[in-house]
């Protein structure tokens, strides 16, 4: 009864609509300002869904178009124009290239342009794309957009980025922004497995290594609340929304694409060590016997270790339009070398996208799939690594005087790069499927409904083994040992939307209330070995990997962990859902296939659901009042049946001043924006935070092979209170455009309040974790200006030139926090428990807190200043805050565009200013202590006056100014002329430089660095401290692309 | 088919699709056992496991306990030597006794010991359905663990698993406290079983022996948590609870360093698999020994307590066969002048022809130091690899920083030619019951003369002369367990923790606040019933 009703009302509605105005059909062309027919173009009624996209001749037609309507024709890149129909059955129109202001931008759930968002987006498309060797999305749009701060944290292919969207509104590890791939809203988590030795762990990898750079056709990045809630819980960061090419833009009869390059990537910087007799009479200096350490080699370990590599990126596509649909497919091989030894990353991709109309356009069809495949290889770094460094850290501290033969030692316990290098193996491979399919009908003009559906499965397997042949690394040199993690992850997604548009007189109606739901299942083994009966690094993994799976295969019934020792006689099994219950010590037979001498293995499964309902209104009057109003009620299964759901409502308005009478002509745009909202976060908090949950504790495996039986463990206390934190931002923002927007811009002031924050911090003893979620009473706010400016300079047939300039202030503040948290870990030399940064209220998040360096006495010891006026400077008990933190006050980025005919040029500038970096490196390598030592460091040590031996303990002495400016990216393009008659239809060259130079005064390799040195517990992350970073490369990249 | 149906069946997706998919977001029981609050152990003995582990862990370490209960005595100083053992002043603090809230010892043991409580109340939580025997060897970590927070923080937070986690923990002080260990400790007498003097490995578990032994300390040590003079009631009870565990066959017993391998010895009343690593490497050079990747050089002991033992000063030398040759008593150990030949005994390893590790000696390594061969060590700067008595500064002042790599004794209890990674340290031994009866003897009016004189006689040191004082009994104690983690709790006990030592701070010299460690910062706020100890 209820359908039937609802079928009447459709009806009715469908009569309403259809009957009262008179319809007619039109048709036409579109074409650009160079007579090019412009396939794919939307041509729409404007305030209905009735449309039609242009075939591959840039032909289109229309059905049912009221004589009085108004058809609006858009592209991408292209001004949208609008044209009354008055009554014509043939409609031409040529697109203007290039009005940013009048381009359609990708927001949540629909799409918008510029000129009508209410909220602040920034919507970067392909051919503004930063160039050259682009290891993954978010260095396409890097510098881009005012206020967005993307870092890449290391100089290694594949590692995990840094993206802060105005300053930093959470204080947990996943501080980055949703993303969203073709409406799918992607878990944020690596997909590849952990892989930590102990010496050397696979960094934590970029979630977004499976997408093709190449297949992405725009990247919006949704700022304020207004734009963002209507991703609730999960837009508090921010939202980026990547979409990805389809073959609207093909032929019919199907075009090819080629593209390859090649890059040619070196240590943009490297530090000034000692070389062989600098050494030598440094250790003299500092009252060391030079003969004693000199094993008569000369060489330069920093060379040693990097290395100049060639890489190289393939991509094939094709795109086809037939008119009812369109179909791209492409191929993507690439294979990335980092500039350290044995880091490299190898992807193989491939993608479809497809879409198809039926029933005259109102059924839309649309098909997408990525697979890939990403092969890893690290070297064995290390972002926690110890006093010794890692692969990197001990290279800078080797002496010069060691040769590199892989089995010299000097008998001391130091890590020896040759021998570490090639004894140790680390490898990740891993494989994505993500497919999304959608189904959007046009039940009348008016209303659409939509289906989509996701699914994103990836399975990720690491293996890192250490070879009985390492030197110096108790419980691995003489025996060997291995890790092998596996990772499985799943996500299904399931979204219903309904849009109902409609026209009044002088207003336009457009609404939007919708489903969603989504899990997130991650599962996986983390297993190790000790005790191998070879060295080969290829037959350790396979042992390990044979012997943990055949363990796995032998056990009968579901189980926690097992594990055998030297000291077990049995396969030991820990169930905990078998059909009698919980089996600790359940014993299996030892009679499996095995080389290795001690194995154990600790399963995880969990999932995790979010569910959610949402609405918009977007209401406009007369073109020049919008409002927008959003609503999402979330609900998360990581917070308990009373904290389940919590609503997040926006609201916006906009007012375009540029079209009232009283503003002047030469104003071309003028429009003013106000929204405010509350989103959410819940993202880095965990599986299971709310409840009680036991399972068996990990399982050591001693030195000699020893397992003691381990044992069920309380894991997780329940916080029945823990909720959502939120946050309410708030913004207004003017556009403006001069002289046919030919001087464009905006300004945006805004202020986010995070309250609620989720934390790590202890509980009230006596406790189980000495750390725990909860919702601390505490505010982190952000408040800044940003500000982006364009200027087309020369606008002619032949010649343009095009500059863009955007910056951004943003300032952090910790507020209402009755505590303060010890943070930012230093590590090196005596440097174990150091830190050198403190959350505590009143100060920016990452503020340094430490002693004052009053430089050296005159007998060459460091001296600090007295804070406690006890009358002595003492590094430990005099600390302050510095008034220095780790966040950027101010970014900014500068793009030069000019053409002249064929050929185009950019360069791209980006920069930062008003943070400070930890020199940590200096800190643990580079003084008088390592000498005195033999470990070689810089030269400019030598001359600093400090005396041998003297400590070398956290203060402002290691603390620098970290503002730089870098020349990011230069590109000369080419675009080979051609007939079009032969094989090629079109043909471009190209030369990017990346990072090409950097000033900075800091005197490390980069400042633009993040190594996660440790929390100390507290799970805040690291910010601003530099260990032994990945080198940044300099990249040179010739490129070839063609169509045909 | 026409569009009407169609819009139906799309229409009835949409909503289909939409309430099928709704959920009620539980989690699933995938991962983990899950219950709304604590509701009981599924396994009580195999977490009662977990308890050991963590354990050999927390008692292992060179930090935590073992440094808030040697490196804030006289027994140990960790000096910085160039760059090495800064550390955030983390452990010249603790020798100096300048520490504050923050220090990172300081919150871990009261995480770690804490925590340890609350596992072992799991356990014990009826809904757990432990065995007797898990409710003896539960309560005997609860009360291990409840002492160790009542002796080093004066006030120890309970809580009761059969309320909800969000509520807060009381705190038990003084009689309370100790009221509360003590009847542990009785449950657990009650339950545990009798563990053999002897037993090896079986002595890695608490028995009645274990129990007893704790409930002897916590009764001697009562008055200072008190803030009382000694209970003769409690001194007799002292006396009475060694008795029993001498009854059970634990006794004294001769070779002092080989009670500290992992064979069986009757001296042994509970050890843990704990690494001895951790207490060998901390002192030893980086080229004392190339097992385990060689030493960390930190730790050192001060002359004044190196100089509590008969011999010379300079010079602690034994022959290869390990006779003294400079006058030592048997527990100072001594320095050989090359290593040991390789004899093959269980648990040494061979190093062409030696036994690795053996040129390291045993006890206080002082002067210069020997490689396997007989070659005379260097340092790393090349100089001759002699430990010093004194801590020396660049500048030739004493000085507890800028120390080169050579100044102070080093202490060696467990020797590395038995296993550098053996996983076997003594946490209870019959030798401290012994001395703990002498004092309660002594402490009720007795005298402990006798007593005190068995055991050094055994050690192959001189009787001493007269009546036993209070401050031989002291220095009896430090000789017998050095760097057996009871030098803090000893000083205090005699009243000698405030006196002044080498590097202590001027104004921490007489200070009782030292007495106690500070409560950390975020626990006071956690915890309002929690009250900062005085002078923090």
């Amino acid at each position: 009864m209820k359908i039937k009703l609802l079928k009447s009302m459709l009806l009715l509605g469908a009569m309403l609509s259809f009957g009262l105005i008179q319809a007619q059909s039109v048709s036409g062309t579109v074409i650009d300002n160079n007579g090019i027919p412009l396939p794919g173009a939307n041509v729409i009624v404007q305030g209905t869904t009735n449309g039609a996209q242009t075939d591959f001749d840039g032909n289109y037609s229309l059905n049912n178009v009221a004589s009085d309507a108004i058809l609006v024709i858009s592209y991408i890149g292209y001004d949208t124009q609008e044209i009354p129909v008055n009554g014509q059955s043939t409609i031409n129109v040529t697109l203007q290239e290039g009005n940013v202001l009048n381009e359609v931008v990708v927001i949540g759930y629909g799409t918008t342009t510029v000129k009508d968002a209410t909220g602040s987006v920034t919507a970067v498309s392909s051919e503004d794309f930063n160039g050259g060797n682009i290891a993954s999305p978010e260095q396409l749009i890097q510098g881009k957009s005012a206020g967005v701060n993307i870092q890449q944290t290391s100089g290694e292919p594949g590692a995990g980025i840094s993206i802060n969207i105005r300053g930093s509104n959470s204080v947990r590890a996943n501080n980055n922004p949703l993303f969203v791939v073709d409406g799918v809203p992607l878990s944020g988590d690596s997909t590849a497995p952990s892989g930590d030795s102990g010496i050397g762990g696979t960094a934590v990898r970029n979630p977004l290594n499976f997408i093709n750079p190449n297949d992405i056709a725009s990247i919006s990045i949704l700022k304020d609340a207004s734009a963002t809630a209507i991703y609730g819980s999960r837009g508090a960061n921010g939202v980026v929304i990547i979409t990805t090419k389809t073959g609207r833009t093909g032929s019919k009869a199907g075009t090819f694409e080629f593209s390859t390059n090649l890059s040619i990537a070196t240590p943009a910087e490297e530090y000034d060590l000692l070389e062989k007799d600098q050494f030598l009479s440094a250790v003299t200096l500092f009252g060391g016997n030079a003969s004693s350490v000199d094993y008569g080699a000369n060489t330069n370990w920093q060379d040693f270790i990097t290395r100049t590599t060639a890489s190289t990126n393939n991509n094939l596509s094709y795109k086809m339009n037939y008119g009812d649909g369109n179909i791209r497919a492409t191929f993507g091989y690439s294979n990335q070398f980092g500039v350290v030894e044995k880091s490299d990353l190898e992807r193989i991709t491939g993608r479809i996208n497809a879409r198809h109309r039926f029933l005259d356009g109102d059924l839309n069809v649309g098909l997408s799939a990525t697979v890939s495949r990403v092969n890893d290889q690290s070297a064995p770094l290390s972002a926690s690594a110890g006093f010794r460094g890692d692969i990197l850290g001990a290279s800078y501290a080797a002496n010069p005087t060691w040769p590199t033969d892989p089995d010299f030692t000097d008998g001391s316990a130091q890590i020896l790069p040759a021998n570490l290098l090639a004894y140790s193996d680390n490898r990740t491979k891993t494989n994505r499927f993500l497919v999304n399919g959608f189904a959007e009908y046009k039940f009348t003009d008016e209303l659409t409904g939509k289906i989509n559906l996701g699914y994103d499965t990836s399975d990720g397997e690491n293996v890192s083994v250490l070879s009985a042949d390492l030197l110096n690394f108790t419980g691995i040199s003489g025996t060997g040992f291995g890790v092998y993690n596996t990772l499985d992850r799943e996500s299904s997604l399931l979204e219903a939307t309904l849009n109902y548009k409609k026209d009044f007189e002088n207003s336009k109606l457009d609404i939007l209330a919708g489903y969603s739901f989504q899990d997130f299942e991650s599962s996986g083994r983390n297993a190790a070995g000790r005790g191998f009966t070879t060295t080969n690094l290829g037959f350790m993994a396979r042992d390990l990997r044979n012997s943990v799976n055949n363990a796995a295969n032998s056990i009968t019934g579901s189980y926690q962990q097992f594990y055998y020792g030297t000291n077990t006689a049995d396969l030991i099994v820990n169930r905990l859902f078998s059909p009698m219950g919980v089996i600790a010590g359940d014993t299996s037979a030892l009679d499996f296939d095995r080389s290795v001498n001690a194995i154990s293995a600790d399963t995880f499964d969990s999932t995790d659901e979010l569910q959610s309902f949402f609405g918009r209104v977007n209401y406009s009057i007369a073109g020049k009042y919008l409002f927008t109003g959003t609503v999402r009620a979330d609900g998360s299964s990581r917070f308990g049946p009373d904290n389940a759901y919590s609503v997040f409502p926006s609201g916006a308005f906009a007012w375009q001043m540029g079209e009232e009478d009283f503003i002047g002509e030469n104003v071309s745009t003028l429009k003013l924006r106000l929204s405010a909202g509350i989103t959410g976060n819940q993202s880095g908090l965990g599986y299971g935070n709310f409840v009680a949950r036991q399972r068996f504790s990990g399982i050591g495996i001693g030195n000699d092979g020893v397992i003691n039986p381990n044992g069920l463990q309380i894991v997780a206390t329940d916080v029945p209170d823990l909720k959502w934190e939120s946050t309410l931002n708030l913004n207004v923002g003017v556009d403006f455009g001069f002289n046919n927007d030919r001087l464009n811009g905006s300004l945006d002031v805004y202020q986010n309040t995070t309250t609620d924050v989720l934390l790590r911090t202890p509980p009230a003893a006596p406790a189980v974790d000495p750390f725990q979620f909860g919702n601390v009473d505490a505010k982190i706010l952000n408040q800044g200006i940003e500000f982006a400016l364009g200027y087309d300079w020369v606008q002619s047939d032949d010649v343009t030139f095009t500059t863009s300039f955007n910056i951004a202030y943003n300032e952090n503040e910790v507020q209402d926090f009755a505590s303060s948290i010890n943070t930012g870990e230093i590590n090196g030399q005596g440097l174990s428990g150091a830190f050198a940064q403190r959350f505590e209220a009143g100060y920016s998040l990452y503020s340094y807190y430490m002693a004052e360096f009053a430089g050296l006495d005159s007998s060459g010891q460091p001296t600090y200043v007295d804070q406690n006026g006890d009358g002595v400077g003492d590094v430990f008990t005099d600390k302050v805050f510095v008034g220095e933190d780790a966040l950027p006050d101010i970014t900014t980025g500068l793009a030069l565009n000019l053409s002249v005919k064929n050929w185009d040029f950019g360069a791209f500038f980006s920069g930062q200013f008003g943070f400070s970096i930890y020199n940590n490196t200096r800190n643990g390598f580079f003084t008088s202590g390592s000498i005195t030592n033999a470990r070689n460091v810089t030269t400019d040590l030598i001359s600093s006056g400090e005396a041998a031996g003297t400590s070398a303990d956290v203060s402002t002495r290691y603390l620098e100014k970290g503002d730089f400016v870098r020349f990011q990216n230069m590109n000369i393009g080419y675009n080979v002329p051609l007939s079009g008659e032969g094989a090629f239809k079109t043909m471009r060259l190209s030369v990017t430089g990346q990072n090409l130079f950097l000033i900075t005064d800091y005197s490390g390799l980069d400042p633009e660095v993040t190594v996660a040195t440790g929390d100390l517990g507290s799970g805040v992350p690291t910010r601003g401290i530099d260990w032994a970073a990945f080198p940044n490369p300099r990249t040179i990249t010739i490129g070839i692309n063609a169509s045909f | 088919m026409k569009k009407n149906q169609i819009k139906l069946y799309f229409t009835c997706l949409l909503m289909v699709a939409g309430l099928v998919s709704c959920t009620d977001l539980e989690i699933e029981e995938s991962d983990s056992i899950i219950s709304e609050g604590f509701q009981g152990l599924a396994d009580p003995s195999s977490t009662v496991n977990q308890l050991y582990n963590r354990l050999n862990g927390q008692y292992g370490d060179q930090g935590n306990l073992f440094a808030l209960s040697e490196v804030t005595t006289d027994a140990a100083i960790v000096p910085t030597r160039g760059t090495d053992w800064g550390d955030n002043g983390q452990w010249s603090s603790l020798h100096q006794h300048l520490w504050t809230p923050e220090h990172v010892f300081v919150i871990n043991v009261w995480n770690d010991w804490n925590a340890n409580q609350l596992i072992a109340s799991q356990v014990l939580d009826a809904r757990s359905n432990p065995s007797s025997v898990n409710i003896g060897e539960a309560s005997f970590i609860r009360a291990l663990s409840m002492w160790v927070i009542l002796d080093n923080y004066g006030q120890v937070p309970f809580r009761d698993t059969l309320l909800p986690s969000s509520s807060l923990p009381e705190v038990l002080t003084g009689e309370a406290a100790v009221a509360f260990i003590i009847a542990d400790l009785d449950t657990a007498i009650s339950n545990l079983p009798n563990i053999a003097a002897g037993s090896g490995a079986a002595n890695g578990r608490a028995g009645k022996a274990a129990a007893r032994y704790l409930k002897a300390k916590v009764l001697l040590n009562k008055h200072v948590y008190l803030g009382t003079s000694p209970d003769s009631g409690d001194m007799n009870a002292v006396v009475s609870l060694v008795d029993e565990i001498s009854n059970e066959g634990y006794a004294l017993q001769s070779g002092y360093f080989n009670i500290f391998r992992d064979t069986a010895d009757n001296e042994t009343i509970w050890s843990l698999a704990a690494g001895v690593g951790n207490r060998i490497f901390n002192g030893l050079h980086y080229n004392s020994t190339s097992l385990g990747g060689g030493g960390w050089n930190g730790f050192a002991t001060l002359s004044e307590y190196y100089d509590l033992f008969e011999g010379d000063p300079n010079f602690n030398r034994v022959e290869l066969d390990e006779t003294p040759l400079d006058m030592q008593e048997e527990r100072r150990g001594g320095v050989p002048s090359a290593g040991l030949p390789f004899t093959g005994r269980p648990g040494t390893t061979d190093l062409n022809g030696f036994e690795a590790g053996s040129n390291v000696g045993n006890g206080f390594l002082v002067n210069q130091q020997y490689a396997l061969d007989g070659t005379p060590l260097q340092d790393r700067a090349g100089a001759p690899l002699t430990f010093k008595r004194d801590f020396k500064d660049g500048t030739g002042a004493n000085n507890i920083i800028n120390n080169d790599e050579t100044t102070g004794i080093r202490v060696m209890k467990y020797a590395p030619r038995f296993g550098e990674f053996l996983s076997h340290e003594i946490f209870f031994r019959y030798a401290d019951a012994h001395l703990m009866k002498a004092e309660a003897l002594m402490r009720g009016g007795g005298d402990p003369t006798t007593l005190v004189n068995t055991l050094r006689v055994i050690r192959g040191a001189a009787p001493i002369l007269g009546v036993v004082t209070e401050s031989d009994v002291l220095a009896e104690r430090g000789r017998e367990l050095f760097a057996e983690i009871w030098r803090r709790n000893d000083l205090i006990r005699f009243g000698q923790y405030t006196r002044d030592w080498e590097f202590k701070a001027a104004g921490s010299i007489g200070n009782d606040k030292y007495k106690l460690f500070p409560i950390p910062s975020s626990q006071l706020l956690a915890n309002p019933a929690l009250v900062q100890n005085p002078g923090y």
